[in-house]
């Protein structure tokens, strides 16, 4: 074999090579192109989650868009499954019977039949024979047809929202371009780098080659812009196939995208659901729509996620740079841009947590060739990295979180209220904190019980307002929930309790871990105890809850379980009595005992007394205790509890008796 | 009697060729040693491949181990013995004639609640009084509470001059009607009366027994064990003076012959696994030996490996083991030892905490049970090893030590605060290099020389330089 093998090799090889070298031109590659060969990188690595991703840059999308106008943003999005003929047809592709069926992956050989048949009679037997038991059979699965690598399916994703939609003519570039942006700058936003939709079109043209269809209006716009477009990898730029402006009779603006992409709905469909959900939570003023649309309609899935409040966090700042957060690259970009003209200004007015006695202060500290007056253009490279090393040594305020847009304690525990409908919530707002001269604020919320809750640690992540459903075992929260928090030091018993622990963190910069900015690592100190502190202040306001619960329970069942273990316990004594009693007749020590003791046995033995009267007295003993107690904690707990809240009641006549008890310095009024 | 006494001469004799320790008497030699005085030269080199006879493997197994670390220091084993006779005898003058000190010769500033055993008629009746009482208290409609006395750790106290750990007088009410004890005086309740037929019936059952009468109400085996000893403090009796027994743990092997329910048991001729230690000791007496020591072993696998090579035939001693922490009959068992055969106690255990707690409890009892401390405990055990020390000594690789845990460097550090570490200045220096090193290790470590270094190499040597603590 392997003798008959190498020859050829050898000869692929050398017939090979000389073109090689032929091809090693230099070569360059667009940004669209790159993308288009690392698609894991924004999160499309394979269809079903490409499907994920793709919803999800169109929702955050959306709601960026409303937010941006502050309008409450309303969301809609469908999915609509495309069968492989109404796909083909929508190309203009006819359909082809398979003809030469070996020549196919899914080509079934007579071998793995004759397999296939045996293994689904056993199934069956095996059914049969559980029937027969009466066990409660889990319906299998009809056999699935062989899913063969061609066997894609398609979905139309549309997504429409009442954002602040686009100028008509930016259009075809806010879409064909990739790495353009209006989110670029320093501030809080959910995307980052231009990429959401860009990708999902770049996708759509990968895997179906249908362009995306963009209808766009703009506030007190008269028209509505109609955009058809794809992109032209090779050079990053659109290629646009229609744009017009068509009639808004409805005054409505947002902007609405369709995209035929492929996908897989079977693997990636609770991963989209939960993704909507915890976006409802997170963003509870907000109202998603979502539908999933085919032909088969026990699937169809309509979901609606209403608003429960008209409160939304403020937008976003953009703010600053703070001086221990900037590179060399960053510094020349920023004096590049300015338009400040000296140095003075530049430090005072470009940075943050910087005045202007701390400005001079700092030029003083740069050396004598720096001065305040001192022209930014004349700045030398040598003198830009002694500034940047400056700022690395020098000690500057942290930033203040003023530029940050967190969820809101009211939010959150709106949203998980919505959504889970616990038996008890409590949340916690932390104070802004800083990681490497950018702020955070940690929010967190812990519920207990609700519907749709699994036993134990249920654990949603977000990060600037989005939820994080990925690669969850090694976020920070993960870790900081399941090893540093003590759960029954709070009453709770962390595998037995439906738990939800909701962490939102946001921040001008998030330092997510890995590729697809889907967790946060557990390394950040900074972070990960700010997390832990969070989580304990809600699981503190829990304790006290759950201890008055426990306690009132106790109240309600203390008469229970202690009349619980009354027959055990006279059962015993009088199990004793008993015996006693008969031995000491048939002993016939009469005097063993003292005279009580032995009326006491006479009486036993004469069945006067018998388990039940011991039963009866000491139930009448625990229901007098009982009732101290009751009493008890009723004057205990009167006096805890929280102030009440005085009512007032109309009288229903609005004539009153009124009598006036004057003094001479106060009236004294008495209703009657 | 005959049969076993010829057993154990057999493999002596043997021994007596290599050795030329002559244990036993040569009176007791009979007819059958002398039939073996000649088969065995002849026999040697043509058995030697058969692994099932332990003559032949004893053969092979020395040729082997000859160039075992520290073989070289051993001397000849006559030399050892007289050592270990020499050790012997002294201990057994010098506490013969110290008097075993009791409560109440010495004046504590406190008082302290000791258990004695008591005979079942006179449990009994401390039962149907305590019966009595709680009847009356109902019928007046007071419900009822048992008085127990505390168990926890606040009410025990070392006594340095008993060394051993004894428990104060301190007890709680035990009320039915309260929703946090309401469980424990209904199980109460129920123990006794258990106890009670126990009592009547006049037999003997086991904790296990005493849990499947009513599972319903114990829910575990822990619960009502708990109880158990709650009522035997309460009643004022040791726990076998209920009649409930634990389960068979211990075992011994070695040169011990005793009555076990009036059977004669003769430990040279157990088998491998020895005489599992009856739960209920006042069946146990006529205890005979000539032996030398007593070898407490902490685990099964270091028990097994000395009973196969017959350790107790080389160097005559018991060798006993609970597997782990030691049961009450253990303990009991090593106590009646100690006290009528009048031998040292030699204690091999792993050289981490957990070792030492293991002796501490043989020695100075455990404080689950110290309110029967003075039937429970074995005053002057030695440590003999595995010793921190002895890591280094030995030359016992890395890859063998352990690193100590988080929780495992806390109990020595812990355990280097209690009393009975703390009395004896060699184990507070052992223990500390313990906590400074970090290190661990457990007797299977000298396994690494060979399996059989402990048997061959580590333990003579260690009786040779009467190397314990």
């Amino acid at each position: 074999m392997d003798s008959s093998e190498s020859p050829t090799e050898t000869k692929k090889t050398k017939s090979k090579t000389p073109r090689k070298n032929k091809e090693t031109v230099l070569k360059q590659k667009s940004p669209a192109e790159f993308f288009a060969e690392n698609k894991n990188i924004a999160g499309f690595d394979n269809p079903g989650k490409s499907l994920y991703t793709t919803v999800r840059e169109l929702v955050e999308n959306s709601l960026d868009s409303a937010e941006s106008i502050s309008e409450l943003p309303v969301v809609e999005i469908t999915i609509e499954e495309i069968k492989k003929s109404k796909f083909n047809s929508m190309i203009g592709l006819i359909d082809c019977e398979r003809v030469d069926a070996e020549l196919y992956d899914d080509y079934e050989t007579e071998k793995a039949r004759e397999k296939r048949l045996a293994k689904e009679a056993r199934a069956q037997e095996i059914q049969a024979k559980n029937a027969a038991l009466g066990k409660k059979v889990k319906e299998t699965p009809a056999s699935k047809g062989i899913r063969g690598r061609g066997e894609a399916s398609f979905y139309r994703v549309i997504c429409k929202d009442n954002g602040k939609g686009m100028p008509h003519d930016d259009i075809p570039n806010m879409f064909g371009r990739v790495l353009s942006g209006t989110k670029y700058g320093l501030k809080q936003t959910r995307g980052k780098f231009g990429l959401g939709a860009k990708m999902a079109l770049i996708w759509s043209k990968m895997s179906t080659g249908l362009p995306i269809e963009i209808s766009s209006s703009m506030r007190n716009q008269s028209y509505m812009s109609f955009c058809r477009l794809d992109i032209d990898i090779h050079k990053n730029i659109p290629h646009v196939h229609v744009n017009e402006k068509r009639e808004n009779k409805e005054r409505w603006h947002g902007a609405e995208i369709q995209v035929v992409i492929e996908g897989n709905w079977t693997t990636y469909r609770s991963k989209i659901l939960h993704y909507m959900r915890q976006m409802a939570v997170i963003t509870p003023y907000a109202q998603f729509l979502f539908k999933f649309v085919s032909d088969a309609p026990e699937k169809n899935v309509t979901i609606r996620f209403s608003r429960r409040t008209d409160v939304m966090p403020p937008v976003p700042l953009e703010t600053k740079h703070h001086p221990s957060s900037v590179d060399l690259l960053l510094i020349k970009r920023l004096i590049a841009e300015t338009s400040k003209q000296n140095l003075l200004q530049f430090l005072q007015h470009e940075f943050v947590n910087i005045s202007k006695s701390h400005a001079e202060r700092l030029i003083g500290e740069m050396g004598p060739d720096f001065s305040p007056k001192m022209a930014l253009k004349s700045l030398t490279p040598q003198q830009l990295v002694r500034i940047h090393q400056l700022f690395r040594q020098a000690k500057f305020d942290d930033p203040n979180g003023h530029c940050l847009s967190p969820a809101g304690e009211y939010n959150l525990r709106l949203g998980i209220i919505k959504e889970l409908h616990p038996d008890m919530v409590a949340t916690y707002s932390g104070s802004a904190q800083v990681f490497e001269g950018h702020p955070f604020i940690v929010e967190a919320g812990v519920s207990i019980g609700g519907k749709n809750v699994k036993q134990g640690l249920n654990i949603f992540r977000f990060a600037n307002r989005i939820p994080l459903l990925f690669e969850q075992g090694a976020d920070v929260v993960t870790r900081t929930a399941l090893k540093r928090i003590n759960w029954s030091s709070y009453k709770i018993n962390q595998l037995q309790d439906k738990i939800g622990i909701f962490v939102s963190i946001v921040s001008t910069k998030i330092p997510f871990k890995g590729t697809g900015k889907e967790y946060i690592g557990d390394d950040i100190t900074e972070i990960a105890s700010a997390v832990k502190y969070s989580i304990q202040q809600c699981c503190v306001q829990l304790k006290s809850k759950i201890v008055k619960k426990m306690q009132a329970r106790e109240q309600q069942e203390r008469k229970r379980n202690l009349s619980k273990y009354i027959p055990d316990a006279t059962g015993a004594v009088y199990n004793v009595l008993k015996d006693m009693a008969e031995t000491q007749l048939h002993a016939s020590k009469k005097f063993r005992y003292g005279d009580d003791d032995g009326e006491l046995l006479r009486k036993v033995y004469e069945n006067l007394i018998t388990k039940e009267t011991l039963s009866e007295k000491l139930a009448k003993h625990v229901e007098q205790v009982d009732y101290e107690m009751a009493l008890e904690y009723a004057t205990q707990s009167g006096v805890s509890e929280e102030p009440r809240e005085t009512i007032y009641i109309k009288p229903l006549e609005t004539e009153n008796k009124i009598i006036d008890l004057h003094s001479p310095f106060f009236v004294f009024r008495m209703f009657h | 009697m005959t049969e076993s006494i010829t057993g154990s001469v057999l493999i002596t004799v043997l021994f007596s060729i290599r050795s030329s320790a002559q244990i036993l008497s040569p009176s007791r030699v009979k007819i059958s040693v002398v039939i073996h005085f000649h088969f065995t030269p002849t026999l040697c080199p043509i058995t030697a491949h058969l692994p099932s006879m332990a003559e032949s493997s004893k053969k092979r197994r020395r040729t082997n181990t000859d160039d075992l670390p520290f073989k070289n220091k051993l001397k000849p084993d006559s030399t050892i013995l007289q050592t270990l006779k020499d050790f012997s005898t002294s201990s057994s003058s010098s506490s013969s004639s110290s008097k075993t000190l009791t409560l109440q010769d010495l004046s504590l500033p406190f008082s302290c609640r000791e258990v004695s055993d008591l005979s079942l008629s006179s449990v009994q009746s401390n039962i149907e009084s305590l019966v009595l009482r709680i009847a009356h208290s109902i019928l007046s409609g007071n419900g009822f509470a048992f008085d127990v006395p505390s168990r926890a750790a606040t009410n025990q106290f070392y006594v340095p001059e008993l060394d051993r750990i004894v428990l104060k007088d301190k007890s709680s009410l035990r009320p039915f009607a309260n929703i946090s004890t309401v469980r424990k005086s209904a199980i109460t309740a129920r123990i006794l009366q258990l106890v009670h037929q126990l009592c009547i019936k006049g037999i003997h059952v086991t904790k296990r027994d005493l849990f499947y009468t009513d599972v319903k109400l114990f829910q575990d085996q822990i619960q009502s064990d708990t109880v158990l000893d709650d009522v035997s403090c309460m009643l004022g009796c040791t726990r076998s003076s209920l009649n409930v027994v634990a389960a068979e743990k211990g075992v011994v092997v070695g040169r011990l012959i005793f009555s076990d329910n009036g059977d004669m048991i003769d430990c040279t001729k157990m088998g491998m696994g020895g005489k599992a230690i009856p739960p209920n000791i006042d069946r146990v007496g006529d205890m005979q030996s000539d032996a030398l020591f007593i070898l407490l072993v902490e685990k099964d696998a270091a028990y097994m490996r000395l009973a196969e090579d017959r350790f107790y035939n080389r160097f005559p001693c018991i060798i006993v083991t609970a597997k782990g922490q030691p049961d009450v009959a253990t303990r009991l068992f090593l106590k009646k030892m100690k006290m009528e055969l009048n031998l040292p106690v030699l204690a091999l255990v792993d050289s981490d905490p957990y070792g030492l707690k293991i002796l501490s409890v043989y020695g100075c009892g455990s404080k689950n049970m110290s309110y029967d401390s003075a039937n429970l405990t074995t005053p002057d055990i030695k440590w003999l090893g595995v010793r921190p020390s002895d890591l280094d000594k030995y030359k016992i690789p890395e890859q063998c030590r352990l690193p100590m845990t988080e929780q495992d460097i806390k109990t020595g550090k812990d355990m280097l605060e209690e009393d009975f570490v703390k009395k004896n200045p060699g184990w507070v220096e052992e223990l500390t290099l313990m906590v400074k090193t970090k290190q661990k290790a457990e007797i299977q470590a000298l396994s690494t020389f060979g399996f059989q270094y402990l048997s061959e190499v580590y333990l003579p040597l260690k009786l040779q330089q009467k190397d314990w603590l």
